[in-house]
């Protein structure tokens, strides 16, 4: 044998598992250790993430806020299909969306929240879309998930689907399905699925949802409510400039 | 350029709008009729009632005879005009001057001006009746130098390239290949006559003193003696054409096929005068009552497959109350089409070239207007009020504010603040003194027992208490 081992590996018939999601199409998450995690260094292109979460609420859109936000300013779209609540306009805004580049899709019933996922995740080239899939998402079957697995591949798009954590029953079509969890002040990311890795890693990531508010003029005590009325009177003309006032207690 | 004639002829025109929405069965006997009210006849059979022995000309009750199935339906000399001014629409996709030929059931194209564009006429000939076919139309087409040799060539099945073709293909043609009168015809025949060419070499002053002027003027036309100018059809700036349904169908799904026919024509006839629509409305009229079903579009269009499209979503969606008998299109205001917008060479990175529309259009098609919107930030220190759906074509305007939680309930929410752990706060918001919806809260950061970090306010007017009114999620 006169071919050293390196050279050999180059072979094209070698079939070299993580290499070849090394080389998976991915999307940054922007959070640099969950990037590290994830094989491809991102959130898997062109394929389903299924991020399962224990409540509502606790803190799934601001795990992928970073990658729309991006998508978003370099003129990607960002469909999100059936969304629980309102995305807060300024508050996105803030987290750097460009909302011009943001679509907010509502349908009827299960059967038009998944035909409408379909159609997003085939119709535009490039972007996101997200899902919270409407009525009894947990019942989603694996044939439907199967088909949004199909057309983000033909989409080549970022699709994530918002699901309740007793999904994790199910089997999945997903390339990607990651727990979330809160914990204190954290978010903790279990994975539960993922090609190209093993399960069952862990990470916690710093909740940075809230930032302190920002005091746009000086502290006023929160008793001088009375005196604020009378100041309001004053200034008929400018509501506007004296209706806020942030306060620390 | 040199002025070249193409006669398309729907001999069987009657017939074929009978047959053409499949509404009879082949294997069915059916006739058309002339609509006598004394003596009834047969104009046209099809080819089922032909296999059983009736024939054109029979009287009706003597066709009844030969086989009780049949079905005898009278013209309708309205619905063939319709028919051919529709078609003389699509037709205007081949040719800038179409004329309407009633008399011989069909239309007039000169050719010669679109043949760089669209090759030799022989092949367009062929090629007009391969389109017709599928739209249900049995047609025939010639073509000649002068508008009579095209409607003989397509009577007979030939093209004449030129004067001197015509001249060379009249020698053999016998006498009934012209359109004399039957009692011109008999006339000729009865002086020996049998062929074209013995007509042709009489002089023209004994023809006429025997047979009328009109024979001569006719030969003269037919020959290029004598000018023949055609009147030309006008396109319209609207299209209606409706189909009667082969039988009553209920199910919405079974539509799209009757549909798609008249997307077809529509589609022909838009290319024709280079428009395009945006917006379609489908009449159904059914066993009680009608419904329809209007589609818009984000900008006009004429892609028969891109319209298609639409209407299979809308008509997923669509309950007929009753089985429906007739539908109808409609396309009412023809529009500008630019069609760079259906460039071939559309770069997908290109920021210009909006990809989302078909989608939108899709999603819209099926789920309505109000489904699919954007969202716009509004000056207003109020959460509720400051912000608001956008129609996609506003600018989407929009204060930061980072700190705020990503997503707001459409309705806050009544709750016990001793559940909730308090992380920061407050932060007053007192506005909206000039709208009759004055408010004055204290809003708090709070986490509760599953570690969701929420939004609450505490209100002090109008209806004191702790709210929730968003989530940081």
């Amino acid at each position: 044998m006169s071919t050293s081992l390196p050279a050999s590996l180059q072979h094209p018939m070698l079939w070299q598992g993580r290499r070849r999601h090394d080389r998976m199409p991915t999307l940054a998450t922007g959070h640099e250790r969950l990037d590290r995690l994830l094989p491809g260094g991102g959130w898997p292109l062109g394929a389903l993430t299924e991020l399962l979460v224990e409540h509502d609420g606790v803190g799934e859109l601001s795990l992928v806020l970073p990658t729309l936000a991006r998508i978003s300013r370099e003129g990607g779209w960002a469909v999100l299909v059936d969304p629980p609540w309102t995305p807060y306009p300024p508050a996105i805004h803030g987290h750097g969306m460009d909302l011009g580049r943001l679509l907010v899709v509502r349908t009827p019933d299960a059967t038009a929240s998944l035909w409408a996922c379909e159609q997003a995740l085939r119709g535009v080239r490039g972007g996101v879309v997200l899902s919270w899939l409407r009525g009894r998402r947990h019942e989603a079957g694996f044939a439907h998930l199967r088909r949004l697995q199909l057309a983000a591949r033909s989409g080549r798009k970022g699709a994530f689907l918002f699901r309740p954590a007793s999904a994790a029953a199910q089997a999945t079509p997903a390339a990607l399905r990651l727990h979330l969890e809160a914990r204190e002040a954290d978010l903790a990311v279990t994975v539960l699925k993922c090609r190209g890795t093993h399960r069952g890693q862990q990470l916690r990531l710093k909740h940075r949802v809230f930032p302190e508010p920002r005091p746009e003029r000086t502290a006023r005590p929160v008793r001088a409510a009375s005196s604020e009325r009378r100041q309001d009177e004053g200034a008929l003309h400018a509501p506007a400039t004296h209706s806020t006032k942030p306060l620390r207690s | 350029m040199k002025i070249h004639w193409l006669a398309l002829q729907l001999p069987h025109l009657a017939l074929d709008l009978q047959t053409r929405n499949g509404a009879v069965p082949r294997s069915l006997p059916l006739a058309i009729g002339d609509g006598d009210a004394r003596r009834p006849r047969l104009l046209d059979v099809n080819p089922a009632a032909e296999r059983l022995g009736i024939c054109p000309g029979m009287s009706s009750s003597a066709a009844q005879g030969l086989a009780g199935s049949l079905r005898v339906i009278d013209r309708d000399p309205r619905r063939e005009v319709a028919a051919l001014e529709r078609l003389a629409a699509w037709s205007y996709q081949y040719s800038s001057a179409v004329s309407i030929d009633a008399a011989h059931h069909g239309l007039l194209l000169e050719s010669g001006g679109s043949e760089r564009l669209l090759g030799d006429s022989e092949a367009l000939a062929q090629q007009l009746t391969a389109e017709l076919q599928p739209l249900g139309y049995h047609a025939r087409a010639g073509t000649g130098p002068t508008p009579e040799a095209a409607r003989l060539a397509a009577r007979r099945g030939l093209n004449f390239a030129d004067l001197d073709a015509l001249q060379q293909a009249l020698e053999m043609l016998p006498l009934d290949a012209l359109t004399f009168t039957a009692e011109q015809r008999d006339g000729l025949e009865r002086m020996g006559f049998r062929h074209v060419r013995e007509v042709l070499r009489l002089p023209r002053k004994a023809l006429a003193r025997r047979l009328g002027t009109d024979a001569v003027d006719y030969l003269d036309r037919l020959l290029g003696v004598r000018p023949d100018p055609q009147c030309h059809w006008r396109p319209p700036e609207s299209f209606h054409s409706g189909m009667d349904l082969p039988a009553e169908v209920a199910s919405s799904q079974a539509l799209l096929f009757p549909l798609r026919r008249l997307l077809v024509e529509l589609c022909g006839v838009l290319r024709g005068c280079d428009r395009g629509v945006q917006s379609l409305t489908f009449h159904f009229t059914l066993r009680r009552g009608t419904e329809t079903l209007t589609l818009g579009l984000q900008q006009p269009t004429r892609d028969e497959a891109h319209l298609l499209q639409l209407l299979k979503e809308r008509l997923e969606q669509l309950r007929l109350p009753q089985p429906a008998r007739h539908v109808a299109l409609e396309a009412g205001a023809f529009m500008g089409f630019d069609a760079t917008a259906t460039g071939l060479f559309v770069d997908p990175g290109d920021p210009d070239s909006n990809p989302l529309d078909p989608l939108l259009e899709r999603l819209r098609a099926r789920l309505g207007n109000q489904a699919v919107t954007g969202l716009k930030g509004v000056e207003d220190h109020r959460p509720e009020y400051s912000w608001s759906e956008r129609r996609l074509e506003e600018p989407a305007e929009c204060r930061s504010m980072p700190h705020r939680p990503v997503w707001l309930f459409p309705r806050p929410k009544r709750c016990r603040i001793e559940n909730y752990r308090v992380l920061a706060g407050p932060e007053r918001i007192e506005s909206g003194w000039w709208d009759g919806d004055d408010c004055r809260r204290d809003y708090f950061v709070v986490r509760d027992r599953t570690g969701s970090t929420l939004w609450a306010y505490r209100e002090y007017k109008p209806r004191p208490g702790w709210y929730l009114h968003g989530l940081f999620g």
